[in-house]
């Protein structure tokens, strides 16, 4: 730049250093706006109360004491845990499973990819409604098939743990699609030539996935599993209306909480802000975890 | 005869081959059962959206009939025409495609601009800036829907469009798959553009933008995706029904305890059905933008 140091004027120089940050302006101050001050507004709002939303009050570590001391609370976070840790094990497993089927495939693949990457797309909140219409026990879908292969009505949406399970189940196939994208991703960038020397050395399919494959694979499944806890934790719109967080609070799971205590009669601020802070950090945690897990099995 | 003995016997290329397209040979077992699971599991990932599909076509006595139907035994439209007239489908659609268009279009543009500078520029500032970003990819808007509510409500911006369109704008995966993009563009074309005499802004425009097409088009993708669909968001901010976006107005609806599951049903598929033919036009683009390493 320093090459037309005889040509421009002071002006064009400083305006020059001001440009960069002219282009990161307007989206920096959205993002400053709705996700840097709120997130740090977080913390400070859980040591306020109020019963309106409107009107607060501070109460310094009161919400702490008393969402520790919470035996809802608890349920709450015990149901979320379950479902997180159902929802990343069935999709992580699934998703490399159906990654290796596709990558084998050459015919129909593309087609393959579409039909299950299709839940993706479609909104979580028909997803519930379309799934409470099929697990219904004697008028749904799932039963007529569970039934004929002598299985029973089972109550999926009325047993409270079988409607742990159905929301763990569709929450899978509503994300399965995407993970199983990044993990053929993934495949695909494994050079070829390493699969190839291990087959002329006699090695067979299953021992070639177990001993290159998968291991080469760890960085794209540790990108998953974090994507998929983070997803876990997030997890409400299907579940409102597939459950609605029922049966008596089976399927309540945290964010829901927060949503019920924060902005649905009778409001419970104090106790919302303090679980959102409690996510934050467990989310916050657990990602961190996922990173230094990955950063060891690509050092190995 | 006995001459043509010596004759190898020719290799008749077996029926078979539709199976194995690329090598030409029989199948193996193995082949035979990856697509058969793969099929399989495909339809049972399909069926439920099928059937649900099918089943709004129903009467509403088909409907509760045990065990199930499969497909509509006397076809009907009833479900939509009643639905329709229950529901103020047009002006929920109408929302929800000016919330989805004008969202799409902010995030595209602020997002490349971010991402433009922090690849492209050496400025004081930037490396906090882009670490920042990506540790707010971890904190879902879910986590701090208090605090946004607070800001946004503070601004007078609930119960309006703008309240759905700007705070989910400034995403920051946009911003790091466009940087991660952007990075690999030549730094020569952009030197070129700057002494031909072009002004950052033209540069911006006219030279990086069209070279970011596939990025823009998987972040474009998503953004719809992502608008069209969001819920939890606009469950707060949308109260008021003349703002309420196609996934709020349907969750009010189906929460009526007189509305019939039919007309729910028939107002579900009908919102869905966009985002299905924008993903079946779009699908080849999106599962290969994905797989060509969007994500890393």
């Amino acid at each position: 730049m320093t090459g037309r140091a005889d040509a421009p004027r002071r002006s064009r120089f400083t305006r020059r250093k001001l440009v960069p940050y002219l282009f990161v302006l307007p989206n920096m101050v959205v993002f400053g706006l709705f996700t840097i001050w709120p997130a740090i507004n977080g913390f400070n709002i859980s040591f306020y109360d109020s019963a309106n939303g409107r009107t607060f009050r501070p109460v310094g570590t009161d919400n702490y004491h008393r969402i520790l001391g919470n035996d809802e609370f608890w349920t709450v976070a015990r149901h979320t845990i379950v479902f997180v840790v159902g929802f990343v094990v069935a999709s992580t497993v699934l998703a490399t499973v159906l990654a290796l089927l596709l990558n084998g495939q050459k015919r129909g693949r593309g087609a393959l990819s579409a039909a299950y990457f299709l839940p993706v797309v479609v909104s979580p909140v028909v997803v519930g409604l379309i799934w409470n219409a099929a697990l219904q026990r004697q008028t749904g879908l799932v039963n007529s098939v569970v039934s004929a292969l002598g299985f029973g009505q089972p109550a999926w949406l009325i047993d409270p743990n079988l409607a742990l399970i159905s929301v763990i189940l569709v929450g899978v196939w509503v994300h399965l699609g995407f993970y199983t994208m990044i993990m053929l991703s993934g495949l695909q960038s494994i050079d070829s030539s390493v699969n190839e020397a291990a087959t002329i050395d006699g090695a067979g399919t299953w021992q070639k996935i177990r001993l290159i494959t998968l291991p080469l694979l760890r960085p794209t499944t540790m990108v998953v599993i974090t994507l998929a806890t983070i997803a876990g934790f997030q997890a409400f719109d299907f579940i409102f209306t597939l459950t609605g967080g029922g049966p008596v609070g089976a399927t309540t799971l945290i964010i829901q909480y927060i949503y019920e205590n924060g902005f649905t009669p009778p409001i419970a601020y104090g106790l919302a802000s303090a679980a959102a802070v409690i996510l934050f950090l467990v989310i916050f945690a657990v990602t961190f975890l996922n990173y230094l897990v990955g950063r060891r099995t690509e050092a190995m | 005869m006995t001459a043509r003995l010596e004759e190898p016997p020719r290799v008749v290329a077996p029926p078979t081959t539709r199976w194995a397209s690329t090598s030409g040979k029989t199948p193996s077992v193995g082949a035979i059962a990856r697509t058969t699971v793969l099929i399989v599991g495909a339809i049972i990932v399909v069926a439920p959206l099928v059937w649900a599909g099918l089943s709004s076509f129903k009467s509403q006595a088909e409907l509760a009939a045990q065990p199930p139907t499969l497909y509509p035994h006397d076809f009907t439209f009833d479900n939509y025409t009643t639905g329709l007239a229950a529901f103020d489908f047009p002006r929920y659609l109408l929302n929800s495609t000016i919330v989805t268009v004008a969202a799409t279009l902010l995030t595209l543009l602020i997002n490349s601009m971010a991402a433009y500078a922090l690849a492209k520029y050496n400025f004081r500032g930037r490396d906090l800036l882009f670490l920042i970003t990506l540790s707010a990819i971890m904190i879902p808007l879910q986590v701090i829907l208090l605090p946004i509510y607070q800001v946004v409500s503070s601004l007078g911006m609930t119960n309006s469009l703008l309240g759905l369109i700007i705070p989910p704008a400034a995403t920051p995966t946009g911003v790091f798959l466009l940087r991660q993009y952007m990075l690999t563009l030549p730094d020569e074309t952009i030197e070129a553009a700057r002494i031909d005499g072009a002004g950052e802004f033209r540069i911006f425009w006219q030279v990086v933008l069209p070279l970011c097409r596939p990025a823009l088009a998987v972040l474009a993708i998503f953004s719809v995706i992502w608008r069209w669909n969001d819920f939890l968001w606009p469950l707060i901010v949308a109260q008021d029904e003349s703002v309420q976006t196609l996934p709020v107005a349907i969750a009010r609806f189906a929460g009526q305890q007189a509305i019939p599951f039919s007309q729910i049903l028939a107002v579900s598929v009908m919102s869905i059905i966009p985002v299905i033919i924008v993903f079946l036009i779009l699908q080849r683009h999106i599962i290969s933008g994905l797989v060509k390493g969007a994500v890393k």
